[in-house]
């Protein structure tokens, strides 16, 4: 038997396994990120699936867009999407103006629902009002983790500062999103900023200097993502959990 | 020409085909599937022994002995009242969860009686091996064949069934409610099926007892010698009801397999509960485990029946020696999905710190919804709905139900109003994507290119609809910096960022009938920053930044 054909058989045996266990399939590849001049500059044409990937920029850097464009795309795809809003900042329209079907993305707020939502009030289970910072962070980092590691999300955005939680911990509940990721062949997208001393352990780094900086004195009108920031990747690592090698 | 047999059990064509499920020793199954271990056990009614376990039997207890004769009997021997209303809500549980296989069904004595009009729709094979008495005077290929196939396997569905939620049980179909029950409890069969016409063929075995005549009827042919139902056949009607009356007449067209009476069918009105005694105190979760298995199961079977998913579930601990721990589980959507169900049980009995030992389980669903069955598309991986499923339900326990939400765009110009949140529901009424900007008749109104063209500015050069994506609440309070009445920086909690480059204003206003607002929006570049949106109030004409594009 070939090389090529006893691979075939092995991906043919893994596939029956994986249907007799019911587990969802896992997605090998890449996921576009909806912005041509990203994918370019991404090994694969993308972001990579069952990994982590960590976009790095200030507060009005257009990380949240570049995210809201990728879960647009795994919508477009049939998939579903999350964003973990640790902040409670997201914006909604915000989502829709760039594609995003937002019948197909799931909110989790961890301290509760939107205040102009119409479902309001507060969370019931959730976590306290009065309840630390590092609870919040906790709460949030549990909640990515359950999404990422689900099957069932394609691509989960997770904006979760990481304040109150000391550095040893949250890199290890980096990781664990990395693991998650990779068991649910989700894409991750990791929006925080990381505590100091603490590494983010994802397979493709995307630094997003603000516009303010890239244009500075030019009056550009253009909106984020058409031409205003510079995209800085750091290699990819297939499959893996534990942080690529800067490349 | 011969005499065609049973020339008098034309069976008239509105006899239904009925499923009859007899459970025999109810009660005593009741009490066992309650507490798989127990030691010798028999029911007892105005001390006598009504129902013995096998165990109590093999020690020589048998129904219809004193209890002072049974515990002398048989040593450790555990005795407990006969409850028939705990059997009767015990039959109608079980009929609740039978309501998944037949359109109607109906409580008896110790059994069940299932519209078999359903084993139309039947095609799954029955795991157990069916005893047909296929005297089917129709020749093959004319459908006979089929129909008694397809009612022998829902015979073995509802029998699966029942053994799933703890009762061995026995199925016959025939033609009517009687016959049907009468088979079923009296049959050597555990299943069986008799063809169309032919249930007085069927009943000719069985002894008198199994018609459930009125005692004194019953009595009066036994005295003649009629202990058969085959014996009663034999007599002819019209001498029956010259000597025995009106049930003589009943007795009559029962045993010639006649009854065109019509299900009554059990239409249940309470939400389902289940319970679980533990053997002994419980400390570990394990245990536990296994018997929130067999609850979660009951529970859902029942609730399918119905065609309705849990929405909350509650599960009460009974502590040793007194109190309980009562544990609320909100689930994501509504499922009958017991597997769905454990995940989260699992997950929240693991977290929960108990101040005593265990010495029961109860299970119960205290908010429903319908949840048809879920129509997949093509193209649709079952496993992902199910991982979807679990996934959210887990959230939903643990962080509420509010944390979850996904939104949906809210026809209004105030931009913290202008999505709602709503339920999480990938294949709901949501459509396709796409930019959406509120409409002209929304409330309140945006007057950015109507204001641009009345002063004679040039309107921004980024559409109007362009939002930011981060929204920040309360908005923060910003004071402006200028020389020579130019802006020059923004002063945001205490630290200025230069201005780069200003876009605007778009004029937000409106809802003057609850709470007014008047807004003019501006998207600014500030160095060091990256692009905020920011407004000055009408009414107090101070500035806010109220969000982000980040």
């Amino acid at each position: 038997m070939s090389a090529s054909s006893q691979r075939h058989l092995i991906d043919e045996l893994r596939e029956r396994i994986r249907r007799i266990e019911r587990r969802p399939a896992r997605r090998d590849g890449f996921l576009p990120s909806g912005r041509p001049e990203v994918d370019a500059l991404l090994p694969g044409g993308g972001f990579p699936k069952g990994a982590l990937a960590h976009l790095a920029g200030g507060p009005a850097s257009g990380k949240t867009l570049l995210a809201l464009s990728a879960l647009a795309r795994a919508a477009a795809e049939g998939g579903l999407a999350a964003f973990v809003d640790g902040r409670g900042e997201l914006y909604p329209p915000a989502a829709e103006a760039v594609g995003l079907d937002l019948g197909r993305l799931l909110v989790v707020r961890p301290g509760g629902a939107p205040s102009g939502g119409a479902r309001g009030g507060p969370a019931r289970g959730g976590p306290e009002r009065g309840a630390g910072r590092g609870e919040e962070a906790l709460a949030g980092l549990w909640a990515a983790e359950a999404l990422l590691g689900s099957g069932a999300f394609a691509a989960v955005a997770v904006d979760v500062p990481l304040r109150g939680l000391a550095p040893a911990r949250a890199e290890a509940m980096l990781r664990r999103l990395a693991a998650a990721a990779e068991r649910g062949g989700a894409v991750g997208l990791w929006l925080g900023a990381p505590a100091p001393g603490c590494r983010v352990p994802a397979a493709v780094r995307l630094e997003l200097p603000s516009p303010a900086t890239a244009s500075e004195g030019s009056g550009c009108p253009l909106p984020e993502g058409e031409g205003c920031c510079r995209l800085f990747p750091l290699g990819v690592r297939k499959g893996s959990a534990g942080g690529g090698r800067a490349a | 020409m011969p005499p065609e047999p049973f020339a008098g059990a034309r069976v008239p064509r509105a006899a239904p085909r009925v499923l009859a499920l007899a459970v025999p020793d109810l009660a005593l199954q009741r009490a066992l599937r309650s507490r798989p271990g127990a030691p010798p056990l028999v029911l007892c009614e105005e001390g006598r022994v009504v129902q013995a376990s096998d165990a109590a039997r093999a020690a020589g207890v048998r129904p219809g002995d004193s209890l002072v004769q049974a515990r002398a009997a048989c040593a450790g021997l555990e005795a407990c009242p006969l409850d028939r209303a705990a059997d009767r809500k015990a039959l109608q549980a079980l009929a609740e969860a039978m309501l998944s296989l037949a359109p109607a069904v109906e409580v008896g004595e110790e059994a069940l009686l299932l519209d078999a009009s359903a084993a139309a729709v039947v095609v799954e094979p029955s795991p157990l091996v069916v005893s047909v008495e296929s005297e089917c005077p129709l020749p093959e290929g004319e459908g006979c064949p089929s129909l008694l196939d397809r009612e022998a396997r829902l015979a073995g569905r509802a029998l699966e069934l029942a053994r799933r939620l703890g009762y061995q049980a026995r199925a016959a179909v025939a033609d009517g409610k009687g016959p049907a029950r009468a088979l079923a409890r009296s049959g050597a069969e555990r299943v069986l099926v008799v063809p169309p016409g032919e249930t007085a063929r069927a009943l000719s075995t069985l002894p008198l007892e199994a018609l459930e005549l009125p005692a004194a009827a019953a009595a009066r042919l036994a005295a003649v010698g009629i202990h058969g139902v085959g014996a009663l056949q034999a007599l002819p009607p019209e001498t029956l009801v010259h000597r025995f009356g009106l049930p003589g007449a009943e007795a009559a067209r029962l045993a010639q397999g006649e009854d065109g009476r019509p299900l009554v069918p059990y239409l249940p009105e309470t939400l389902p509960e289940e319970s679980w005694d533990c053997d002994a105190a419980v400390e570990s979760v394990e245990p536990l485990l296994f018997g929130l298995r067999r609850l979660a199961e009951r529970v859902a079977a029942r609730l399918a029946g119905r065609g309705l998913g849990a929405a909350r579930l509650r599960l009460r601990l009974a502590l040793d020696p007194r109190g309980e721990e009562r544990l609320l589980f909100p689930l994501a959507r509504p499922s009958s999905s017991a597997a769905g169900w454990l995940l989260l049980l699992r997950e929240r009995l693991g977290e929960v710190r108990l101040g005593a030992p265990v010495t029961g389980l109860s299970l119960a669903a205290v908010e429903v919804a319908e949840a048809p069955p879920e129509q997949l598309a093509i193209g649709d991986r079952p496993e992902v709905a199910r991982a979807l499923e679990a996934v959210l339900s887990r959230l939903a326990a643990r962080l509420g139900e509010a944390a979850l939400f996904a939104a949906e765009p809210v026809d209004r110009h105030r931009p913290e109003a202008a999505y709602g949140a709503v339920s999480f529901r990938p294949h709901g009424k949501h459509g396709a994507g796409g930019s959406r900007c509120p409409s002209p008749s929304g409330r309140g109104h945006s007057d950015s290119w109507e204001t641009a063209r009345g002063e004679g500015v040039r309107p921004s050069a980024t559409p109007d609809c362009i939002r930011p994506t981060r929204l920040l609440d309360p908005p923060r309070p910003v004071v402006a910096e200028g020389e020579g009445g130019r802006l020059t920086a923004l002063r945001v909690e205490g630290r200025a960022f230069p201005v780069l480059y200003l876009a605007g204003p778009e004029r937000l206003a409106g809802e003057w009938w609850s709470e007014r607002f008047d807004r003019d929006y501006y998207r600014v570049r500030l160095k060091g920053l990256g692009d905020a949106w920011v407004y000055r109030d009408g009414q107090d004409g101070r500035l806010y930044l109220h969000g982000l594009f980040d």
